[in-house]
């Protein structure tokens, strides 16, 4: 199926929202963080293994909102569009499923966003503080990416 | 296992002569327009301060003028730029910033030198002295 | 079948050039796990992969990022500069004229020239092949000086500036540059050859380190490696950025999914490369002047976000880049190819020799310019010993001459 199909077919389905682009055009759908797993397997489903990869995982802090902002950017082959999958997570004790098992590619994004956010990828084995961020940092318990954070 | 197959690249090297530059008995040759050392002409300088603010790596900073020195009447404050170019990365921010086109630019390469790592000496070499 | 030596790979990533170091410095460590001579297990525990840019990042102005994001890399530093800057003109809604679009690609393909015959020379001294690797970085000079004459310096070229570029060239530039692409292009012509018919290179570099399609679209390979195994990605011709709507290309792909695959298929997008850049040297259009106003851009930028990508000659390269009204970014997040490349990878060296270790490492072109040495500990005698990469790559045996690589 396209990618305009499947994309179609989750929003009929209720789990993503459709919200605005970033430039320059890039479709956004938000998703609940409670889904995460669902989706991702009902898109190997409908796109097949070989339809998409996952090209980065983006963390932002949004500290007024008292929110933590988690971007997946996913491309769609064989057209090549980016879409973005985002959802919220809440800034004081911000938790989401891993998908390591079903596409390990996330690996390297996830372990990123996890030592600089402090964001926690239930059931990620590889998960550990050292992995960029200097042991002198770590120890304080430093995250260095959130706003309040003096690096 | 056969000969590789650059047996007879090798063997024209082998000829030649080696391809290096021998450096410094001659000059390497550079482009006139290459990014080297550069300075404020202090005629055209205002004291306006903005490469100081744009300058990525804050190797600018801005120190008044010597008293034997005639600063222009453009300059009201008096405040020259002075680069240290061992904290400059030689990306030229200041020189296409500079509202009045004050910086001249080189192409001197050779920067490995404990002689000259403030640019005050040739910024304060474009003014004259005060005379009496 | 016990376990009698670990091998512990530190690997340093460095930025080659710049007395700046935005990036924190931190090794890579891959333990590789060893039977006799097969390998049974990799970790992979990392440092910094060009990173720390991003809280920096966050306390400057727009502009002066711009020049701290271009030396996050020292080989590739137009195409960060590049892809940093489309973001910014996507967040202000700038366009810039047809001829600063068509001198930022020839910048970008002169870039990816020389990368790629970097990557390959130092293929070559991994396998011991000292001459070749010697004289293929002497053809290389010729593009650095074909960079000098573009942008006023060989490597850090700070030629890209919103709106445009930040120099133009005229008739004699434009000579001179053509005489240096037709003398490079015969000789690369000539290094394909070598390394399609070499003895020694094809021996050490078939069947290396083979990746079917679904393990590269699975664990999210990008660049030259997932091209290698059949999977026909390229930034360049699906957002059609700059002028690579208008300049004739082709995306080399290969079917094989081994190490020599990934060279050949550099050296053919090396040869793409000269022939966009000799189209665009006699095409050029003139429609203005490609050097924008540096005094008269906005401090301000509007509040938007922007995801650009880029073909950068190790992947894709992305740049997120989020702005909420004020005269510095709220969040600039960049994700470099050799990120994905090397910490998804920790399984492909199973089953291979230790010296074929290297040899993979080297294919997916890791963005430092140093590997460092390896520390082998010999479980049964207890006894640690270091060697350099290059005797790894020997197969370990410390008898055999520096002199004599062959």
């Amino acid at each position: 199926m396209s990618y305009k199909d499947v994309l179609n077919k989750l929003v009929e389905e209720g789990l993503l929202t459709p919200s605005g682009e970033v430039k320059p055009h890039r479709p956004i759908y938000v998703f609940e963080s409670g889904k995460i797993r669902e989706l991702f397997t009902k898109l190997i489903d409908l796109a097949g293994v070989e339809g998409f990869y996952v090209s980065t995982i983006v963390g932002t802090d949004l500290m007024k909102d008292g929110k933590v902002r988690l971007d997946y950017y996913v491309v769609f082959l064989p057209e090549e569009e980016t879409i973005v999958f985002r959802t919220f997570l809440p800034r004081e004790n911000p938790e989401i499923d891993s998908l390591l098992d079903i596409i390990p590619g996330v690996l390297s994004g996830e372990c990123e966003t996890y030592d600089l956010l402090g964001v926690v990828f239930k059931g990620n084995p590889a998960l550990k503080r050292g992995f960029f961020v200097p042991k002198d940092v770590y120890e304080k318990g430093i995250y260095p990416l959130r706003k309040d954070a003096k690096v | 296992m056969g000969k590789p197959k650059i047996l007879d690249l090798i063997l024209k090297n082998l000829l030649s002569k080696p391809a290096t530059i021998e450096y410094p008995k001659k000059e390497t040759v550079i482009e006139p327009d290459a990014r080297g050392r550069h300075y404020a002409d202090l005629n055209k300088c205002i004291g306006c301060s903005l490469c100081s603010i744009e300058c990525p790596a804050d190797a600018i900073k801005m120190t008044p003028i010597p008293p034997e020195y005639e600063a222009p009447k453009r300059n009201p404050r008096k405040l020259y730029p002075v680069i240290n170019y061992l904290r400059c990365v030689y990306c030229y921010r200041c020189i296409s910033v500079c509202p009045t086109n004050a910086y001249v630019s080189t192409n001197e390469y050779r920067l490995a030198t404990t002689k000259t790592i403030y640019s005050d000496i040739l910024s304060l070499s474009t003014l004259p002295k005060k005379t009496g | 079948m016990a376990i009698t030596k670990i091998i512990e790979i530190p690997y340093s990533l460095e930025i080659p050039v710049g007395p700046q170091h935005p990036a924190l410095h931190e090794p890579l460590l891959l333990k590789v796990y060893a039977d006799g001579e097969e390998v049974v297990k990799v970790q992979v525990y990392t440092g910094y992969n060009h990173r720390g840019i991003e809280k920096p990042a966050e306390r400057n102005s727009f502009y002066r990022d711009i020049f701290i994001v271009g030396r996050v890399c020292g080989i590739c530093n137009t195409v960060h500069a590049n892809c940093y800057v489309r973001a910014l003109e996507q967040i202000l809604g700038i366009e810039p004229n047809n001829r600063a679009k068509y001198l930022r690609v020839l910048a970008m393909e002169l870039e990816r020239i020389h990368s790629h015959m970097l990557i390959n020379a130092v293929m070559a001294e991994i396998i011991g092949f000292e001459s070749l690797f010697m004289n293929i970085m002497l053809d290389r000079e010729r593009i650095m000086k074909a960079k000098e004459i573009l942008t006023g310096n060989r490597v850090l070229a700070d030629y890209m500036m919103v709106g445009g570029v930040r120099r133009d060239i005229n008739d004699e530039k434009k000579n001179k540059l053509l005489k240096l692409l037709n003398k490079t292009e015969k000789r690369v012509k000539y290094y394909k050859q070598v390394f399609m018919e070499d003895d020694t290179i094809l021996k050490r570099l078939v069947d290396v380190g083979i990746i079917t399609k679904t393990d590269v679209l699975k664990h999210s390979l990008i660049g030259p490696p997932a091209r290698a195994s059949g999977v026909k990605i390229d930034a360049r011709a699906s957002d059609k950025y700059d002028a690579y709507d208008e300049v004739p290309f082709n995306v080399v792909v290969r079917k094989e999914g081994d190490s020599w695959a990934r060279m050949i298929l550099r050296w053919d997008e090396a040869l793409e490369s000269i022939n966009m850049c000799k189209y665009i040297l006699e095409n050029l259009p003139s429609d203005g002047n490609p050097v924008p106003d540096e005094k008269r851009l906005p401090r301000r930028f509007p509040p938007g976000e922007a995801f650009t990508r880029v073909e950068a000659p190790r992947g894709e390269l992305t740049y997120y880049v989020m702005s909420d009204g004020k005269p510095m970014p709220y969040r600039v997040k960049i994700r470099t190819p050799s990120f994905n490349n090397i910490i998804n990878t920790a399984n492909v060296y199973l089953g291979h020799s230790i010296a074929d270790v290297p040899v993979i490492l080297v294919s997916w072109d890791p963005c430092i310019s140093c590997m460092e040495r390896i520390t082998v500990l010999d479980l049964t005698t207890g006894e640690k010993k270091r060697m350099h990469l290059k005797e790894l790559a020997r197969g370990g045996r410390k008898w055999v001459s520096p002199r004599y690589s062959i």
